[in-house]
């Protein structure tokens, strides 16, 4: 992961999904629908950060491809989560995935502060 | 924030390599993610909630894979554990004959008091089979521990070891709750402070492995 500004904002929040800060909706795998967090649990954040896609091109071999996602909902404690998995460590990040079917990474997970993001973009709210 | 669960219990799968230790707690099979970015990395632990007599129970799942190479594993692997799968592969006859080596590993460096249970898995793979479910059952006895036989591959029995497992932990803790609080005096009290403590990070965690 490359070191991207952490800027974080809180405003902006997308209404339908975000109430006083937090998320209005349970947070799901957005293939098999296994929980993974509950409502209001997660801090909405806007921060610029590159996360590895989750489907990777095999043809580029050695190659990790990454995008930009600005939109997280951030976890203080790993136990707040109800199901997720937390890959082995890379620079000082751990990626986490759907505890059920292994997709991922749907955020990762610092391991200086200890703290969580999960990727808007990554989940299903239900 | 308020507490989101009443137990938090750090359990570990231990065996020789090979037994799907990693299968148990990984899907790795034909799926659409096998190529993922999140295979190749592999994971570390998984946390999982389940519902055990209407107490909201927090399982943290840790994989040894890697680590048995070393014929043993560290003491701080074993450190904060409350529960251990012992898992073999029955149609691998030495896997089997390690699990007693393994017992003996746990008894040296994990706490005395750990729950422990035997899993006897691929048992989809009958053909291949070396070791009877009998003898899995025989080493139970012997032990005094409870066994099962699992396939990864079929889920089978894999979230009934779980919730057998995180059982036993939970009767044993509250039975420990019971001996050190006078009757009547009972409360959600204990039972939060207790948990509390298994909260902090451990260090071992905490600790930043650079690749």
């Amino acid at each position: 992961m490359s070191e991207a500004e952490i800027t974080t904002n809180t405003g902006d929040s997308p209404n339908d999904l975000v109430e006083n800060g937090l998320n209005k909706l349970v947070v799901k795998c957005k293939y098999c629908g296994s929980k993974i967090l509950d409502k209001k649990l997660g801090k909405y954040i806007l921060q610029e950060k590159e996360l590895p896609l989750m489907q990777q091109d095999t043809r580029k071999e050695g190659e990790i491809q990454n995008e930009k996602v600005n939109q997280f909902y951030h976890v203080e404690n790993m136990f707040t989560f109800d199901n997720i998995g937390f890959t082995h460590t890379v620079d000082c990040y751990k990626y986490l995935s759907c505890a059920d079917c292994d997709a991922g990474p749907v955020g990762y997970y610092d391991m200086n502060s200890k703290h969580s993001y999960v990727a808007l973009s990554r989940i299903e709210h239900a | 924030m308020a507490k989101t669960y009443d137990y938090l219990f750090k359990l570990l799968l231990i065996g020789d390599s090979g037994v799907g230790k990693t299968s148990i707690l990984f899907r790795f099979s034909e799926d659409a993610f096998n190529i993922s970015f999140i295979s190749t990395i592999g994971i570390d632990f998984k946390i999982r909630t389940i519902d055990l007599d209407g107490k909201k129970v927090k399982l943290q799942i840790w994989d040894t894979a890697g680590q048995e190479r070393f014929r043993t594993i560290t003491t701080a692997y074993y450190r904060g554990s409350m529960g251990i799968m012992l898992v073999y592969d029955v149609t691998n006859e030495k896997s089997f004959e390690n699990i007693k080596n393994w017992i003996r590993n746990i008894e040296e460096n994990a706490s005395a008091d750990v729950e422990k249970m035997i899993l006897g898995n691929k048992c989809d793979l009958d053909a291949k089979r070396q070791v009877s479910k009998e003898r899995g059952e025989q080493l139970a006895i012997e032990y005094q521990i409870k066994f099962v036989e699992t396939s990864a591959k079929d889920s089978l029995n894999v979230e009934y070891a779980f919730y057998t497992l995180a059982r036993d932990i939970k009767a044993k803790m509250e039975k420990k709750q019971e001996a050190s609080n006078p009757p009547g005096n009972r409360s959600g009290v204990h039972q939060l402070k207790d948990s509390d403590r298994q909260r902090k990070p451990t260090s071992w965690l905490s600790r930043c492995s650079l690749l």
